[in-house]
């Protein structure tokens, strides 16, 4: 039984874990990509450009998103894929959450919601 | 990674923020064919997560505080001791006569794979989680402060206290490192260490080398795996040792 239920919350994650890390580096392929028909060089410069900061990454993300609206630009193509790729771990945790819960398999779900609010947390408050 | 970086100029805070990014791609591009082929316990994976987390981020949070030279002494320090622990269990393909202790039934820390190599399912007990905890709470301080995924040590707590079997250990304790770098990364991205030009090349290189070592793992046989991972201990320990006394 357990082995069958485990198969399932199995493919849920590699599904997650896959896709999030192909779209981001297609994403950093893409921008990388453009930024050097662009400018013809990449530069490893440490300005403010290309800093990925905030107080909060949800927010961040979010601002960032809706950025895309008002036009592209290929540093924020860039910073999309990072954010994606920083996404990942995060959906398996929450998909995690809710396998143990359909499961009602109380400990894990106590376990995985710990694990979940630590990087919520983190993510969000500093 | 960092060490190459480092060596280009780069400072040092910045190599390890950037290499946070890497290890999450990393990470989950190789977890994602270990997962479904069932080698990774995930349940062992979320327990000993609760440990690593909370660690990777006091790490991360402590590392503005100390000089990087220490840490590369600490790296190599604590790489020494998971070598010398796990020496001992080369010649051992699968863990035998394991007795689980109590909260390691209640946790239900126990699974099975097919091993290719051995073309055989594999069935194996973990114990002693407590101690486990401890143990990938040190491993995630470490990570969060040196911008690694502190994968050795973590391979060394799981396999010389939990008991797993090389390829459950090293599968999990890939699939924990994601994790425990997106706590690490927070904090850089919070303290504005994180750049975009050092991180998008990185993470495209890391991630390709990624998948094509996921493809091969599960034809090796235990033993040869462990053997791979103490050569590879030894380089690290070197290496960081000649980083700390150049820094």
């Amino acid at each position: 039984m357990t082995e069958k239920n485990g198969t399932k919350l199995e493919t849920i994650i590699s599904y997650i874990l896959i896709g999030g890390v192909m779209l981001s580096v297609i994403i950093e392929c893409f921008g990388l990509l453009l930024y050097y028909a662009e400018t013809g060089d990449i530069v490893l410069s440490f300005s403010s450009e290309w800093q990925l900061s905030g107080d909060n990454f949800f927010s961040y993300s979010a601002q960032l998103f809706s950025s895309f609206i008002g036009g592209v630009s290929t540093i924020r193509i860039m910073a999309l894929g990072i954010v994606l790729l920083m996404l990942t771990p995060f959906l398996r945790v929450i998909a995690s959450v809710t396998y143990f819960g359909l499961r009602r398999d109380l400990t894990y779900v106590l376990i995985t919601i710990f694990v979940l609010v630590v990087l919520t947390l983190s993510l969000a408050v500093h | 990674m960092i060490p190459i970086l480092v060596a280009f100029g780069v400072p040092i805070e910045y190599a390890i923020a950037a290499s946070m990014v890497t290890i999450i791609a990393t990470s989950s591009g190789s977890a994602a064919s270990y997962v479904k082929e069932r080698i990774t316990n995930i349940r062992a994976a979320m327990y000993l997560e609760m440990f690593t987390v909370t660690g990777a981020i006091t790490g991360a949070t402590i590392t503005s505080f100390i000089e990087p030279r220490l840490l590369y002494f600490f790296f190599a320090a604590f790489l020494l001791t998971s070598f010398y622990g796990l020496r001992r269990h080369v010649k051992e393909e699968i863990p035998k006569n394991v007795t689980q202790d109590r909260l390691a039934k209640w946790l239900n820390l126990q699974g099975s794979y097919y091993d290719e190599a051995l073309g055989e399912e594999v069935n194996y007990k973990l114990t002693k989680p407590a101690l486990g905890g401890v143990g990938m709470f040190i491993a995630g301080i470490a990570a969060g402060m040196l911008g690694i995924g502190a994968g050795a040590f973590k391979v060394s707590v799981h396999e010389l206290v939990l008991r797993m079997p090389s390829k459950v250990s090293s599968t999990t304790s890939n699939f924990i490192i994601g994790m425990t770098a997106l706590a690490g990364a927070s904090v850089y991205f919070a303290s504005g260490l994180l750049y975009l030009n050092l991180a998008a090349p990185m993470a495209i290189g890391t991630t390709v080398g990624a998948l094509v070592g996921s493809r091969v793992l599960n034809r090796f046989t235990n033993v040869n795996l462990r053997m791979l991972f103490l050569v590879t201990v030894i380089f690290l320990i070197a290496q960081m040792l000649y980083k700390g006394v150049v820094a």
